[in-house]
């Protein structure tokens, strides 16, 4: 993908990381930011794991975390539901610092009848687990955005989720029409 | 086999050097009592012993990673093994110690009991050197073998039910956050490097 087709949302996100020292980015893609799932996979400073089920984030993160390298977990929403387990384990038995990035699916306009569950669910799983959440709304959150979730994670040991949406994501089809 | 003798095998080859992560359950007691050095994550969560190897291996290619499963903890998440079959780091080694029941909670089969093979299914979703070792010598050789070729092994070591008893004086004492900072900390020596600055951080 040449830099010109890249959407902005997802170029920032990768100067992101680039600035933060992110060196893996383990992720379950979907569409909203389908854009930074195929830059990771072709960035030669990242590794990029590719994972099959939500669950083996989490610990995928840790281990990087525990090397001394600095990783984050990108998924759906839906996906804190699958990985809840995980996450609830390492914050509240360990004190692990994760850093997840989620799309947020079932946003206001949704057309997808599946979507809306999503975030129906979301923000009281996220308060449950006591996660810390930001949403990122416009391109001049995003950066500052990656590096205060790995400040804040760090700091308090504890997981700390970014959850991207407005300009932050690939434009969905509804909002095309 | 029995679990301690695998055990056993397992701190004659690796050193303070190599890295560990293990599964909640009688395993921890074992390994507390042979571990080299602290440098072992204790884990309290089934699921996620082989991710957070994983995660280490991926990141410190220059270090051993030996992950120390067992079937009800590798159960619960079968779908890292097509992760592992992707990636294959050369630096890791899972060892399962499949008992084929739930011990700890009074001793109900798992589906390793049944008709499931961890070798097989490994070696299916890509990952390489998937054996099931019956007795200790082939154990110990397979073991030996993973640690030192430059490949990744996914080892599954039939053990017998029933494992050693420690008395309570030598039982683990640490709780999850204190295995955490207890590994961290000798992460940060074995690597020269800080990882939590803590209570220093700006």
């Amino acid at each position: 993908m040449t830099d010109q087709a890249i959407p902005e949302y997802a170029r920032l996100f990768m100067q992101g990381l680039q600035e933060a020292d992110v060196s893996l980015v383990a992720a379950l893609p979907e569409s909203l930011l389908k854009s930074i799932y195929r830059q990771c996979e072709h960035d030669e400073d990242i590794r990029y794991v590719l994972v099959s089920n939500e669950a083996d984030l989490p610990g995928i993160i840790a281990g990087t975390y525990l090397a001394g390298k600095r990783g984050l977990m990108i998924m759906e929403n839906s996906g804190i539901r699958q990985c809840c387990e995980a996450v609830g384990r390492f914050a509240f038995c360990h004190g692990m610092p994760l850093v997840m990035v989620m799309a947020y699916r079932g946003a206001f306009g949704e057309r997808n009848w599946w979507g809306h569950n999503h975030s129906q669910i979301m923000g009281n799983l996220l308060e449950t687990l006591r996660i810390p959440c930001k949403f990122v709304r416009r391109l001049d959150e995003i950066k500052p955005s990656i590096a205060k979730a790995f400040r804040h994670a760090d700091a308090s040991q504890w997981p700390v989720a970014l959850v991207m949406t407005d300009e932050c994501t690939e434009v969905p089809g509804y909002e095309k029409t | 086999m029995k679990r301690l003798d695998v055990i056993k095998v397992v701190a004659r080859f690796v050193t303070g050097e190599d890295l560990l992560t293990t599964s909640i359950g009688g395993t921890w007691d074992d390994w507390w009592n042979y571990k080299p050095a602290n440098n072992t994550f204790f884990m309290g969560i089934l699921g996620s012993v082989v991710p957070t190897a994983l995660g280490l291996a991926l990141s410190l290619p220059h270090r051993r990673v030996i992950a120390l499963e067992t079937d009800g903890s590798a159960l619960m998440n079968t779908g890292i093994m097509c992760t592992l079959g992707a990636q294959r780091p050369s630096n890791l080694t899972v060892v399962v110690l499949d008992n084929e029941i739930y011990e700890n909670i009074g001793g109900p089969a798992t589906l390793t009991a049944k008709n499931t093979d961890l070798a097989k299914m490994a070696e299916g979703a890509g990952c390489l050197n998937c054996k099931t070792l019956r007795n200790l010598n082939d154990f110990s050789a397979a073991f030996e073998q993973a640690l030192t070729d430059d490949s990744m092994a996914y080892l599954v070591s039939k053990i017998n039910p029933g494992g050693f008893q420690w008395e309570l004086k030598d039982r683990k004492p640490t709780d999850g956050i204190e295995d955490k900072y207890n590994f961290l900390r000798y992460m940060e020596k074995l690597e020269g490097k800080v990882i939590h600055p803590g209570a220093i951080q700006n």
